[in-house]
């Protein structure tokens, strides 16, 4: 009778098991036969395993089902949170919208800018030429088209080049003024301050333009507060969405 | 129970098809915890956590036994708890006397729906398999849980333990070798019946 080494305690309970080859098997059941320890030892694993397999079995003492909160499944959001979802897109369009319409804006208020700084540049000719010969009408003369401008001026041209005469000339005599070298340097001179004078004065041009910045002056930062809360909004979503992924702890 | 319709629906996240196969495997579960931890309340923790982690990882499961790879998410659980339990040893899971001496016969850990008799017998065995399975290591005590008390053949521990066949053999042959020496001392506090009806089954 031997004691059974490690490698004959494996064997037996492999063969207790059904885990041998056929051939192994065969080994060991002879060896078994011929040696009362090996038979003693594998009774003992035998009575071992069977108490083993005696121990009771305990129910548990609750059940370990998840919920949803456990296994980190959220419930259907509301309607109005992927509404909300979307604030970073809408942020997007908003500031492209804002940039685009500030562009159109600036090279519109531009175009009025120059175009009514032209009128009176444009009209000031017909000052320009009236203004000695007929300063009463200077100011009328500002906003009236320069092809009128002529007709005022007939009678008052019309006296030094007539020599005193006090009979008006013809119509076509009076059409084209000619005059002196001293003339129109002196109408150069006294028109030139009231032309500008009108322009900076001038009530009717000043007005569409302020009327036209200040709109814009309101829409540039109304644009912008909405994109501002828009990206709020979306970057607090984004926030409270990571926190509900990734719960502290 | 169609077992594989169940799994699939789980892995698409279906909570409730999960939670059916839990009740299936619970008790299979917290049985194998309580033996390799010999502490119910831990024992019910790592099965909690096993689940929840099988859950969260049911995308690796690759087909095979269901129950083996379950157990071995509890296994590991119970390693984990076995690794803290050794950093923060905790008071035993037997009452002491006044005396600080261990009770011999925990009776609170009878069923309660057995008769007194059968209880008592129940209660020692339990006590006897529980305080030999303390004295294994925790690897060899996995594998004897798994393979004895719970009934899984071989490969199904192998799966469940992650290691290999000749590994679980000449484990599974050490483990019974040193409960067997264990548990002689506790042949003469047993039921000769537990013996007898051994001895003459086999």
């Amino acid at each position: 009778m031997t004691t059974p080494s490690r490698r004959d305690l494996e064997q037996l309970s492999a063969y207790l098991d059904g885990q041998l080859s056929q051939s192994s098997q065969a080994r060991l059941e002879l060896r078994i036969k011929s040696d009362p320890g090996l038979a003693s030892a594998l009774e003992e694993l035998r009575q071992t395993r069977a108490f083993l397999r005696r121990t009771p079995h305990r129910r548990s003492p609750r059940n370990f089902t998840l919920t949803p909160g456990m296994a980190g499944i959220r419930p259907p959001v509301p309607r109005l949170i992927p509404v909300l979802s979307w604030a970073s897109a809408v942020a997007m369009l908003f500031f492209i919208f804002t940039l685009g319409a500030g562009l159109i804006g600036q090279l519109f208020v531009g175009q009025t800018a120059s175009m009514n700084a032209a009128a009176p540049m444009g009209s000031g000719a017909g000052p320009l030429a009236a203004a000695p010969m007929a300063p009463s009408n200077a100011s009328s003369a500002t906003m009236v088209p320069v092809v009128a401008a002529p007709a005022p001026l007939a009678p008052a041209t019309a006296a030094p080049l007539g020599g005193g005469s006090s009979n008006p000339p013809p119509a076509d005599q009076t059409v084209l003024p000619t005059p002196t070298v001293e003339t129109s340097i002196m109408s150069v001179e006294q028109a030139t301050p009231p032309a500008v004078s009108r322009f900076a004065q001038s009530p009717a041009a000043p007005k569409s333009l302020k009327r036209q910045v200040n709109y814009w002056l309101f829409i540039w930062p109304g644009m912008a507060v909405i994109l501002g809360a828009a990206s709020i909004a979306a970057w607090g979503l984004n926030k409270r969405a990571f926190q509900r992924k990734n719960p502290p702890g | 129970m169609d077992e594989s319709a169940l799994i699939l629906d789980a892995q698409h996240g279906d909570l409730q098809a999960f939670n059916t196969l839990v009740l299936a495997y619970q008790d299979v579960l917290f049985n194998t915890a309580l033996r390799i931890l010999n502490d119910e309340d831990q024992a019910a923790d790592a099965v909690q956590d096993a689940f929840l982690s099988a859950f969260r990882a049911l995308n690796s499961y690759r087909g095979g036994s269901f129950r083996a790879w379950l157990l071995r998410t509890v296994t590991n659980a119970c390693y984990d708890e076995l690794r803290r339990k050794k950093r923060r040893p905790t008071t035993p899971l037997e009452p002491e006397t006044a005396d600080g001496e261990e009770v011999e016969s925990p009776l609170w850990l009878a069923d309660p729906h057995a008769s007194p008799e059968e209880s008592l017998d129940q209660a020692e065995l339990e006590h006897a398999v529980q305080h030999c399975l303390e004295n294994l290591p925790a690897d060899f005590r996995a594998v004897v849980v798994l393979a004895d008390i719970q009934g899984l053949d071989y490969s199904e521990v192998a799966v469940a333990v992650h290691k290999p066949l000749g590994t679980i053999k000449s484990r599974l042959a050490r483990a019974r070798s040193r409960l067997r020496a264990c548990l002689q001392g506790y042949r003469e506090l047993l039921p000769a019946a537990f013996r007898l009806e051994e001895e003459s089954s086999l």
